[in-house]
């Protein structure tokens, strides 16, 4: 069983070996002249054997690539008539406030590609003008002529009766076999024109290059004896079959951050902690999502290139936060004596300036080296020496110098400056994805992975008054490793638009019927399976406001029952409730999954567990500075891999294994749990 | 308060703010920590608010403003999608109000206080501004405030929605106002003035589920910068926010330094004050540059009108120069109140942007746009590249209201209008997109909008040759064509049609706004608007009966043009008519680029007619 995640900088590889119940790792550079290629060598690395692989699941960052660098088809929009400029007005908002400059993301279908043709549904789904299919001929006509291979079709009002879009759908493939034809609602059944229009668009600028991507890569791995199932990385956290992929490459859009938060879910469930907040630190960003009762939430809109100036999506992508700290971020004082931590980032190329190849600016992973958080052969295990003096005095020079630092603890303090600005930065993401969402973020553990995380959680976790720290084994394998435990999953949704009475009860189920109906036959030509689990939630509100919180829905729920989980659930999330305002029902959401086969988490624990007696005591000593009021402490350090389950240490100390190192800080308390993973109780 | 000069506050900070860091001995570092967290607080509320937030007028569109004030009303820090128009710092003026009335040692922990007082914040009624005292340490010093500014969807008078009608005489009929009044007092709430909002509103869900809102965000905001001051010590958080103001007026005289001195002088004028609807409003800046200041003279504007197109001091002048000098001077940084440090706004009392207060203000935001505009293109030659050309330059309210059938109940859907902004030094203008002083205002959906109420979208589109042309070409605007489905009515306040959004350096001026009502077939009942089957109404204000099968039409202004057009690239002027942006003719016409049947374009006849232009700009 294998997991490929080709990622920006790296391709990650994990293998999953059933007969010795075994996981290994792999990692190479990306290959992006031949990206099928990069993940094959990746593979190789491994030594496993492709023509015993039974399943093969694929993540990329290949489809959010293709957008911010424009390398799209050249795509037409078909609009209903008075429409065909939705994509590019949008919603007229202006995110960034007193910026004559600010421009919104051209459109990815310009105007003199987007095209119009009789056709009107109104908002309860009748038809006030038949489909012009005549129209539709003589586009599908120009279409030829000029060469367009990628047509997008969005209906106003198609979330209410999409048989004009499905019309037009089938018309345009007869007439045009060789173009990819899309449209709003074969994606999504939700309402709000311009998130659907951009979707369908998205859908089709990527499309004809996913699939030959997806088919490529499917064929080559044939070629070498793979004899299993292709699976792609979905952003809702299950994995699509190659076929649905290909239909839907908006699917895969954020498929990258996504493995580490199903490792996490799966965590969650295993040691029955009800909140986490994964957190992932990287070499340049952190993000973070939530883990409640086993599931982590997905959003329905994210948008290609950021909010402010980006297009949305209505792809069910995790809902995630992401800021621009990481390992490689660079810290610079500018003209006005002020300190930043980031965006910036020296990536791996020239990199840190311990790397010794080039790189002059300070970064984080330089002040973690020269406060002894990390040590000298951090880096693939020492493969890589890290130069502590060169990274003391560029922080001297570029941070201590110009911030007023002097004397001998100058260095340090500035030092510690960085990693706290950082620290800042991803606190203010933890924040964002606890107290925007309605949290309190005191209720959750913090479950950090990444090369980063495990050096700054206990930091973090004091920050923000959270009490408890879960590092799981190989924190900077877990992405893919996460991966490898993925089930198939489908996320379908419907706006339905009812108050919450008596009369909804029908609509619901008819509803919920046709989406069950969907998701059970497309996982039955994906997987074979009949053996899908449902999990149904109605998006409630009061009437009139914006968001809506999602309320389990049983098919045998009474109206009173619904509404009165719906209040439990508002009250809960936002401290009072308002009995006297009418209830709407706007949405009908489902999650369908299936399982498919996947290594037991016990079996992930490394070497946990099998420690000799006597390998726990501390094979080194080192100075490592802690902020005040402790100052610099000679602390012992520990070989993760040789702290047996139960084991217990006492900060501050270090544990370093392959891909991470974690820091305790002095008060705080770690214990091996029994997974395998380090359970670190920070008193304040 | 004559001629008066806003607070100059004169804390020159020629030296580096670093040499102030270490005369005070507070750390860079834990100061920078602060900065962030204070700038992020108001961000973080504000998308809360969002998500409980009832009436789509602050959840989709967001008409609100979150932020910080300090013990003295001066702002620390504002959510950044919050409406720029807020930014004349109306948190920190209903805050000094309520000091001077009720002394800052009465306003204990869990008080919570409105004010919508027009001769406070200058504003229409319906931006009311809730504000809560932010107290720390064991002795509760006070740290700061709290405050949320939400637009009330409705706060009585004389038409629905409030500040809707354009004939309103006197503040009294644009509804009820609460000068710096009391909803909790030490964490206990007073029914008492829960039930006077209640029963002063057309919409009272919708409008407590809003105020449910306000008041959630004001406490949780207050606990989080509680808790800065708490683990930092107030004298740090002091420090930290002294040197976010001093950073911030050091980026505005750096700014200003890099003008070219002088006195620059602008005119523009707006349709009418919606009572005597054929004179127009004159609008006269005058601004000097010069010795790291710039002030703002609104003396050769109006004096105070008869109808509702008026604000106070603090929501028209004062809002109106703060924008613009924050467009010029320091527009990426986060907004605070040392940004406004250097400027000084003068204008006697009376002006139609200091109107005394019981003057009607119902459109007190309206005119604005308009009014930052012409501030703008006085200070187009101090900035010429930063500058841009004037854009659609008006709010373009147009509200349907009624019955709706989706519910029954009445409804009130207030939508504004996007329109093209002007082109600048290398860049052609951006649109369709809202005012100047809107922030991150978000068209509700039109399939949400036909769900709920008795009309249908026969188009909603770009309007072709709308950009005025230019070297760099003005943003176009828009036409939305309605089907009416059902009888309602719409609120129209749509402005700067009679002086279109001007070029720059020679460019041209952009369309103007125009509404057309197409009645269908019958008379309909509303005073003025007794038109038959057939017939066209082109109104701009006003209230207007509408019924099934009417249409109405309504096209937004584009940008005016930034140098002349016959210079525009003739790769940009291929690509706008390849786009229907501009028509043939207007190419011809306005750029002097010819064009065959084919639709390729003729060089030589292009290059003759361009040379005539260019000769006949030269006489």
């Amino acid at each position: 069983m294998v997991a490929a995640d080709t990622g920006g900088t790296f391709t990650d590889v994990a293998v999953y070996d059933a007969t010795q119940g075994r996981v290994s790792y792999g990692k190479t550079l990306t290959n992006y002249t031949d990206l099928v290629e990069g993940a094959l060598a990746g593979l190789e690395s491994t030594g496993v054997k492709l023509d015993q692989t039974l399943l093969f699941k694929h993540g990329t960052t290949h489809v959010i690539n293709t957008f911010i660098q424009r390398s799209g088809a050249k795509t037409a929009l078909v609009a209903t008539r008075g429409f065909r400029d939705t994509l590019e007005i949008g919603r007229g908002n202006r995110p960034v406030p007193f910026a004559l400059e600010y421009r919104r993301d051209p459109p990815l279908v310009p105007r003199d590609l987007r095209f119009e043709v009789g056709e009107r549904i109104d908002a309860h789904g009748a038809v006030i003008e038949p489909l012009d299919t005549a129209g539709l001929t003589q586009l599908a006509e120009t279409f030829r002529r000029d060469g367009i291979g990628a047509i997008a079709i969005s209906f106003i009002n198609a979330y209410a009766n999409p048989a004009h879009e499905e019309q037009a759908v089938a018309l345009l493939r007869s007439l045009l076999p060789d173009a990819y034809v899309t449209s709003g609602t074969l994606l999504t059944r939700e309402w709000f024109e311009y998130e659907r229009t951009s979707t369908a668009a998205a859908n089709a600028y990527v499309g004809a290059r996913m699939g030959s991507y997806i088919t490529g890569f499917d064929a080559r791995l044939r070629e070498r004896g793979f004899g299993g199932s292709f699976y792609m990385m979905g952003s809702n956290g299950g994995v699509l079959s190659s076929t649905r992929s290909i239909e839907q490459p908006v699917a895969l859009v954020e498929s990258g951050p996504i493995g580490g938060c199903i490792g996490a879910a799966a965590y969650a469930r295993a040691l029955d902690e009800p909140r986490l907040i994964a957190f992932d630190m990287g070499g340049t960003t952190a993000k973070c999502a939530l883990v409640q009762d086993g599931h982590f939430d997905v959003q329905p809109v994210y948008y290609i290139g950021g909010y402010d100036h980006g297009f949305p999506l209505r792809t069910p992508v995790l809902d995630i936060v992401e800021v621009g700290a990481g390992g490689g971020s660079i810290a610079a004082v500018d003209a006005r004596g002020r300190l930043s931590v980031g965006p910036r980032s020296a990536g791996s190329e020239p990199g840190p300036v311990a790397f010794g190849r080039g790189g002059v600016e300070p970064t984080v992973t330089d002040a973690n080296l020269v406060l002894g958080r990390i040590g000298g052969g951090a880096f693939m295990q020492g493969r890589l020496a890290l130069d502590r003096d060169a990274a003391a005095r560029a922080i001297r020079e570029r941070v201590s110098a110009p911030l007023g630092y002097d004397g001998a603890g100058g260095v340090d303090s500035a030092a510690q400056g960085i990693l706290d600005l950082a620290t800042t930065t991803m606190a203010g993401a933890i924040r964002e994805i606890t107290i925007e969402r309605g949290h309190d973020v005191r209720e959750f553990k913090l479950f950090v992975f990444g090369g980063g995380g495990p050096l700054f959680a206990s930091f973090l976790a004091r920050s923000l008054n959270i009490p408890e720290v879960i590092v799981p084994p190989h924190p900077g394998n877990f992405s893919t490793l996460g991966m490898l435990i993925a089930g198939a999953r489908i996320d379908l949704s419907r706006t339905v638009v009812l108050e919450a009475v008596q009369g909804a009860l029908p609509t619901l189920a008819a509803a919920y019927a046709g989406l069950e109906d969907t998701a059970r036959r497309t996982m039955h030509a994906e997987l074979g399976t009949n053996a899908v689990t449902f999990e149904r939630m109605l998006e409630m509100r009061y009437r009139g406001q914006k968001h809506t919180v999602a309320v389990p829905y049983g098919a045998d729920a009474s109206i009173g029952a619904l509404l009165q989980s719906f209040e439990t659930i508002y009250q809960r999330r936002y401290g009072n409730i308002n009995p006297n305002c009418a209830v709407e029902i706007l949405g009908a959401r489902l999650g369908a999954e299936a399982q498919i086969p996947c290594p037991e988490l016990t079996q992930m624990a490394g070497g946990a567990g099998e420690a000799a007696p006597g390998a726990t005591v501390a094979h080194e000593r080192r100075s490592v500075y802690f902020p005040a009021p402790h100052g610099r402490i000679e602390v012992p350090v520990y070989a993760r891999d040789a702290l047996p389950i139960g084991h217990a240490i006492d900060g501050p100390a270090v544990i370093e294994e392959y891909s991470a190192t974690t820091v305790l800080m002095p008060g705080d308390r770690a214990r091996v749990g029994k997974l395998g993973e380090i359970v670190i109780r920070c008193s304040p | 308060m004559n001629a008066a000069v806003l607070a100059p506050q004169p804390a020159p900070s020629s030296e580096p703010r670093l040499a102030n860091n270490l005369r005070h001995g507070f750390d860079p570092i834990t100061l920078e920590i602060i900065r962030h967290d204070l700038v992020s607080i108001p961000n973080q509320i504000d998308k809360n608010i969002t998500r409980t937030a009832f009436s789509p007028l602050i959840n989709e569109y967001k008409d609100y403003a979150v932020g910080i004030v300090d013990a003295e009303g001066r702002l620390i820090s504002q959510s950044r999608g919050s409406l720029l128009i807020f930014v004349a710092n109306a948190l920190g003026t209903a805050v000094r109000d309520g000091i001077a009335l009720h002394g800052a040692q009465t306003l204990v922990d869990g008080d919570v206080l409105i004010s919508n007082h027009a001769g406070t914040l200058g504003q229409h009624l319906n931006n009311v501004v809730m504000y809560t005292p932010i107290r720390v340490g064991a002795e509760r010093r006070l740290a700061g405030f709290f405050c949320v500014l939400m637009h009330w969807i409705d706060v009585g008078g004389s038409m629905v929605g409030s500040c809707t009608s354009t004939t309103t005489t006197e503040i009294f009929q644009e509804g009820i106002q609460f000068r710096s009044v009391r909803l909790f007092r030490a964490g206990e709430r007073l029914p008492d003035m829960f039930r006077m909002i209640e029963y002063n509103t057309r919409f009272p869900d919708m409008l407590m589920g809003d105020v449910e809102a306000q008041i959630a965000g004001c406490f949780m905001g207050r606990d989080m910068v509680a808790a800065i001051a708490d683990k930092h010590g107030l004298p740090t958080l002091e420090a930290a926010v002294h040197a976010m103001w001093d950073d911030a007026e050091a980026a505005s005289r750096a700014a200003i330094r890099a003008a070219k001195p002088g006195v620059y002088e602008a005119f523009a004028f707006l349709d009418n004050d919606g009572l005597n609807l054929d004179k127009t409003v004159p609008i006269g800046i005058r601004v000097r540059i010069g010795d790291e200041r710039i002030a703002v003279d609104f003396s050769g504007v109006s004096e105070q009108l008869p109808g509702p197109l008026n604000a106070g001091r603090n929501g028209g002048a004062v809002a109106a120069a703060r924008i613009a000098v924050k467009y010029m001077l320091s527009p990426n940084d986060p907004v605070n109140e040392g940004d406004f440090r250097c400027l000084d706004v003068e204008i006697p009392d009376g002006k139609f942007l200091s109107a005394r207060p019981n003057a009607p203000i119902g459109g007190s935001g309206n005119m604005i746009p308009t009014v930052v505009d012409t501030v703008l293109r006085a200070m187009a030659e101090a900035f010429p590249d930063r500058v841009a050309a004037a854009h659609h330059g008006t709010y373009g309210v147009h509200s349907f209201h009624g019955i709706s059938p989706a519910t029954g109940e009445s409804f009130f859907h207030l939508d504004t209008l996007c329109g093209g902004w002007g082109g600048s030094a290398g860049m052609d203008g951006y649109g369709p997109s809202r005012s100047n002083v809107h922030g991150d205002t978000s068209d509700v959906p039109v399939e949400m909008q036909e769900a709920f109420h008795p009309y249908r979208f026969e188009s909603y589109a770009l309007r072709p040759d709308s950009g005025g042309p230019g070297e760099f070409r003005g943003g176009v605007g828009i036409v939305k064509t309605y089907r009416i489905t059902g009888p309602c009515r719409i609120n129209l306040k749509i402005e700067r049609t009679k002086c279109p959004p001007w070029g720059l350096l020679g460019g041209g001026e952009g369309k103007t706004a125009e509404v057309e009502i197409r009645r269908a077939n019958r008379n309909v009942d509303g005073g003025h608007d007794r038109n038959g089957s057939g017939d066209v109404l082109k109104v701009f204000k006003g209230d207007h009966p509408l019924d099934a099968g009417d249409q109405v039409v309504i096209r937004s202004g584009g940008g005016g043009g930034f140098g002349p057009a016959w210079k525009r690239d003739l790769a940009a002027v291929a690509r706008d008519l390849a786009t229907s942006c501009v028509s043939r003719a207007a190419a011809e016409h306005d750029y002097g680029v010819v064009t065959r049947d084919d639709g390729s374009i003729d060089n030589a006849a292009t290059q003759a007619l361009r040379q005539r232009m260019a000769q006949g700009e030269g006489t």
